[in-house]
């Protein structure tokens, strides 16, 4: 009996790949099929390598490369601020009290700027290995809109008490700066951590966190600092999306700064780290004192350096522009490969030939979904390798993402083509028709994207890049995304909501309930 | 004389004219699918532009008549579908053979469908519309009513099903039909929109069929405009006429 | 009427038409017979103003198709059945085309009546069987009244009432005065029912004459024997001068002697004989004589030997 189970088995198997065979035979005839495919894999590679963009890295002379300074973790940083320090060695602590923050933000309208305090604007206490860009740091500050908080070596970032600062809505905070009410700031190192604290009368003081900077030479830089980065607001109109915005800059008002627990010293000294054209230039432009009282305007951020709108240059997701145009072939292909059977009658051939129908629509999925995913696989390869040297050539900088990551780019871009296709072949062995399954496909995949991107509001949109097909676009994102770094993190600069799996399980998930429904109809319906 | 055969020939051109409109005519009415398709176009815009309008909360400045005119992103779907099937049917089942028997002069055939296709659909889209007129009244702030951008979606609609006939005629066959004009429709205004060189995306908003005929629902003083409410709807009509003459040549020429 | 001249047409590397000339009168059925392949689809096509030939001319009444006004006046076709919307009802599909010529409803309903589709008539087109399509297939042909008609295989599917009823519909609209063109396969409905036959082969016609001229041209007929003493009747028929084969199952095929003279030597050697029938050549053995040399596509029955 065993035997027989096996022989069932083997047949089993076998049948199916005759009716892989057939299904592959059925396709590769059909000259405009073929054809079809080649043509998507053509517009995602034309789309990745036009010259579109242009920027200015490396085309004014030889200084000119963009080449952002790289932090300890090895990710590429912004580092610049006005800062207010001495050495010192060994162990100590620092504190100061910080009275004000006020802000100034330019691109209100026409060379006038207007007054207001961006939510990430930072002012206070700094340790730093140098005065070198990149180098590690830690800092205990005040922020335009996060209350205190502590940071240290770039991506690390660690929120005071809550309540400390009432949190605002991420945005611009017009007319003014934070309330009034001073805070004190300290920052203490023993070794290689340091400690920030805060606290509301310099009495009782109230740990925020520790940082283990390994990096941390004997003697470090230590003193004030106040920096502003670039802000960005979206602008929707309808089709037209777009981000508006510029560089900010900020002044912080302290006093009491004072040093101890094995730090002396009074030899403070202005300086500007990573100069900014629009921020103070000199030291001197930047510090004024009276008596007792510090104000130190600055501009830039100590952060990692992310691509979009609000920071520098593109990921390399921006090659996969074209991604939309193929997955729009791969949709019609994937619904006429089965629908084109209903209308002539070829479905009753087929069933003749091959009894197992949910055997025939895997076989179909088997078939349209390899081919996809192996063109998809070579137009991602070719356009995620060659456009970033077009994009460089033309001067724009391009974030390099490690190997890992775009080998992820690239086969998580063919297999939503794939997917894409076996979803549409569900829904065509589903509707029969191929224009309404052409139709359900193409929208169901791409209006959320679209709507996201232009009409809805930011809740809205984010919600629908989670539940729709396209949220397997996240495969797409090269760059993390930053919470302390104010930025536009818009899907068209290659920022989703999911992780990249996470995504891509969203469209699985859709592939499937289509390919399930499709296949339980076939069997009940008359073929 | 001459005038006299004049007007004969005149009135048996009319006669021709009315006969091929009338053969349409009687084609699209008993169609089966043709009241699911007009309700659906209805429904899609009316849901649409409820739901965003539900979920909105516009801050002063947004452009409320636009936003509440949403929903026509998801009508043209549908208008996309009935003005290729109105030709691509045709050709799937054989009958363009018939048609093309009953009636030779082709141009004429064309003209005829686009002259029913524009019919339906421009009465499908008044009433959609006004949907979406009372859906933005009731449920937005005040200003959400305007006459330009409304008029303006439904011709905007009545373009987007001739340019649909045009494709099909062109490629005869529905399903392509349909895929190269919502590939046109929605994906051209992302690619434009991930262009990010802003030259280049100026013009690919400028001569694509939907970002350019969808200006006509915006603000007169919206200042940012890729290009102007009527010159955008005037850039879609060149694609529907565009379309629709290619698609004469190629029947004309072609065999059936 | 339908004049054809010197029609060429090519499709990619395949030669379709290479220089087809026949004319359809009209009170006459014209059978158009021939192949797989040999033009007579692509023929009708170009006669209708759907395929535009290379070189030639077809004419209808005169007239190229495309120039005419209210063409289903003046020609009516059947060339696929199967040419509908499925959705439609088949008074719906009657009626648009009625509206494209000027007619109504009434027209509509009066053909339903002639091709036995009233009680059908509001059903859906798609759901009908093939035997049924044709019939509307013939009643969208007749919605003009035309004085020519174009039928490109009118017999198929049809049950064996369908097939009496087309024939006697075909002869009867001929007897009216029209000019009938019916392309089949079906050699023995034609041989019935046709005055005339063109036979085309390899895109040109091969023969144009009437029925009983292409019967004329094929050789005699067979008589076939049957007898009891059948090695004696095949050695005096051998010897009265025909050529004796014996079939599988006991008779005698006698070729060369008409039936009246193998009766007469048989009789006179006194050779006792059961069966004897005379084998007419038909129009299906013209056919298959004259188009010997121009069939492309030839399928072996098996077992057979070439």
């Amino acid at each position: 009996m065993t035997g027989a189970t096996n022989v069932t088995g083997l047949a089993d198997v076998t049948a199916f790949a005759n009716t892989l065979r057939a299904e592959w035979t059925k396709f590769r005839t059909v000259r405009g099929w073929v054809l079809a495919t080649v043509a998507g894999a053509v517009l995602i590679v034309v789309f990745g390598l036009q010259p579109g963009m242009q920027g200015s890295c490396g085309k004014k002379g030889p200084g000119s490369e963009c080449r952002p300074p790289v932090g300890p973790g090895g990710e590429e940083v912004t580092d610049s601020f006005t800062f207010f320090h001495q050495a010192l060695t060994g162990d100590g602590s620092v504190t100061a009290r910080v009275t004000g923050l006020t802000g100034q933000l330019s691109g209100g309208g026409p060379d006038r700027p207007r007054q207001g305090v961006v939510p990430w604007a930072k002012a206070g206490l700094l340790v730093k290995a140098g005065t070198g860009q990149g180098s590690t740091y830690a800092a205990v500050m005040l922020t335009g809109g996060h209350g205190a908080r502590l940071q240290y070596d770039y991506t690390h970032d660690l929120a005071g008490a809550p309540g400390a600062v009432p949190r605002l809505v991420p945005g611009v905070v017009p007319g003014g700066g934070t309330r009034n009410e001073p805070r004190w700031l300290r920052l203490s190192r023993s070794g290689d951590t340091v400690t920030g604290a805060e606290s509301a009368d310099g009495v009782r003081w109230t740990t925020i966190g520790a940082a283990r900077l390994a990096g941390l030479p004997a003697t470090a830089q230590v003193g004030l600092f106040v920096t502003s980065p670039q802000y960005a607001e979206e602008v929707h109109d309808g089709l037209e999306s777009g981000a508006m915005g510029g560089p900010s800059r900020a002044t912080g008002t302290f006093d009491h700064l004072t040093t101890g627990d094995g730090w002396t010293g009074t030899a403070w000294q202005p300086d500007v780290i990573g100069v900014r054209g629009d921020g103070p230039a000199t030291g001197a432009e930047s510090l004024e004192r009276t008596g007792d009282v510090v104000r130190l305007t600055g501009s830039g951020d100590i952060a990692p350096e992310v691509a979009g709108a609000g920071g520098l240059g593109v990921s390399i997701s921006q090659t996969l522009v074209g991604t939309f145009a193929g997955l729009i072939v791969a949709a019609v292909v994937g619904c006429v490969f089965v629908t084109a059977e209903y209308r002539r009658g070829l479905v009753r051939t087929t069933f003749l030939a091959s009894p197992g129908r949910a055997r025939v629509l895997a076989a179909k999925a088997a078939v349209v979904g390899g081919t996809m995913f192996v063109t998809g696989l070579v137009a991602a390869a070719v356009v995620v390798v060659l456009g970033q040297r077009v994009l460089r050539s033309n001067g724009v900088y391009v974030h390099p993402a490690p190997t890992s990551t775009e080998i992820r780019v690239i086969v998580g871009t063919a297999a939503v083509l794939a997917l894409g296709a076996v979803l549409a072949l569900g829904l065509g062995a589903l509707l029969r028709r191929g224009v309404t399954a052409v139709t359900a496909a193409v929208v169901l995949i791409v209006l959320p994207y679209l709507l996201a991107m232009t009409v809805l509001p930011a809740d809205a949109a984010r919600w629908l890049l989670r539940v729709s097909p396209a949220a397997a676009f996240a495969v797409q994102q090269a760059a993390p995304e930053y919470p302390q770094v104010e930025s536009l993190y818009t899907p068209v600069d290659g920022y989703f909501p999911l992780a990249p799996w996470a995504g891509f399980a969203v469209l699985a998930g859709w592939a499937a309930v289509a390919l399930t429904a499709a296949a339980v109809v076939l069997r009940r319906r008359d073929a | 004389m001459r005038t006299a055969l004049r007007a004969e020939w005149t009135r048996a051109l009319r006669a021709e004219w009315t006969r091929a409109l009338r053969a349409e005519w009687t084609k699209l009415r008993t169609s089966p699918g043709l009241p699911a398709l007009l309700a659906a176009v209805v429904v899609g815009t009316v849901a649409l532009s409820a739901a965003v309008a539900a979920a909105s909360d516009p801050s002063p400045g947004t452009d409320l008549p636009k936003l509440s005119l949403t929903g026509v992103q998801l009508g043209q779907a549908v208008v996309a579908i009935l003005g290729v099937l109105m030709m691509g049917d045709e050709y799937a089942s054989g009958m363009v053979a018939v048609t093309l028997t009953a009636v030779p002069r082709r141009g004429r055939v064309l003209a005829a469908k686009a002259a029913v296709v524009a019919a339906v659909v421009a009465a499908a889209a008044a009433v959609a519309v006004a949907g979406c007129v009372v859906v933005g009244w009731l449920l937005l702030p005040a200003d959400a009513v305007a006459a330009r951008p409304a008029v303006g979606s439904v011709l905007y609609l009545v373009l987007i099903g001739l340019l649909g006939l045009g494709i099909a005629t062109g490629v005869r066959s529905s399903a392509a039909g349909v895929g190269v004009l919502l590939a046109l429709l929605y994906v051209l205004p992302i690619i434009a929109a991930a262009v990010a060189d802003p030259d280049w995306q100026r013009h690919l908003r400028q001569i694509g069929p939907a970002s350019a005929g969808l200006a006509v629902q915006a603000q007169a003083n919206a200042g940012d405009l890729a290009i102007g409410p009527w010159k955008g709807l005037g850039v879609l009509a060149l694609w529907a006429v565009g379309a629709l003459l290619a698609g004469a040549v190629l029947l004309e020429r072609r065999d059936a | 009427m339908i004049t054809v001249n010197g029609l060429r047409k090519r499709f990619g590397p395949t030669t379709a038409l290479d220089g087809m000339t026949f004319t359809v009168r009209p009170g006459q059925v014209t059978g158009f017979v021939g192949p797989n392949g040999a033009g007579k689809s692509t023929t009708m096509r170009i006669v209708l103003g759907l395929d535009a030939a290379d070189a030639g001319e077809a004419l209808v009444d005169g007239h190229p198709y495309r120039a005419l006004r209210n063409p289903l006046r003046h020609v009516g076709a059947l060339l696929d059945a199967s040419a509908l919307g499925p959705g439609r009802s088949a008074r719906n599909h009657l009626l648009w085309l009625a509206h494209s010529q000027g007619l109504g409803t009434h027209r509509v309903d009066e053909v339903l009546h002639e091709a036995g589709l009233t009680a059908v008539a509001a059903r859906r087109a798609g759901g009908f069987s093939l035997g049924m399509r044709q019939r509307l297939g013939v009643a969208a042909a007749l919605l003009g009244d035309p004085p020519t008609l174009l039928l490109d295989e009118p017999f198929n599917g049809m049950d064996p009432e369908g097939i009496i009823w087309m024939r006697g519909f075909t002869r009867a609209l001929a007897a009216e005065g029209r000019a009938v063109l019916v392309s089949s396969h079906l050699m023995s409905q034609l041989e019935d029912i046709a005055d005339r036959v063109v036979v085309v082969g390899r895109g040109k016609v091969i023969a144009d004459a009437s029925v009983s001229e292409l019967l004329a041209t094929v050789s005699d007929g067979r008589v076939t024997v049957r007898s009891a003493a059948a090695d004696t009747a095949a050695a005096v028929l051998a010897d009265g001068g025909g050529s004796v084969a014996a079939t599988g199952d006991g008779a005698l095929v006698v070729a060369g002697l008409s039936a009246e003279t193998v009766a007469g030597l048989l009789s006179r050697h006194a050779v006792p004989f059961s069966e004897l029938a005379a084998h007419r050549a038909t129009l299906e053995d013209a056919y298959l004589e004259l188009t010997q040399e121009a069939v492309d596509y030839r399928a072996t029955i098996p077992g057979e030997a070439r």
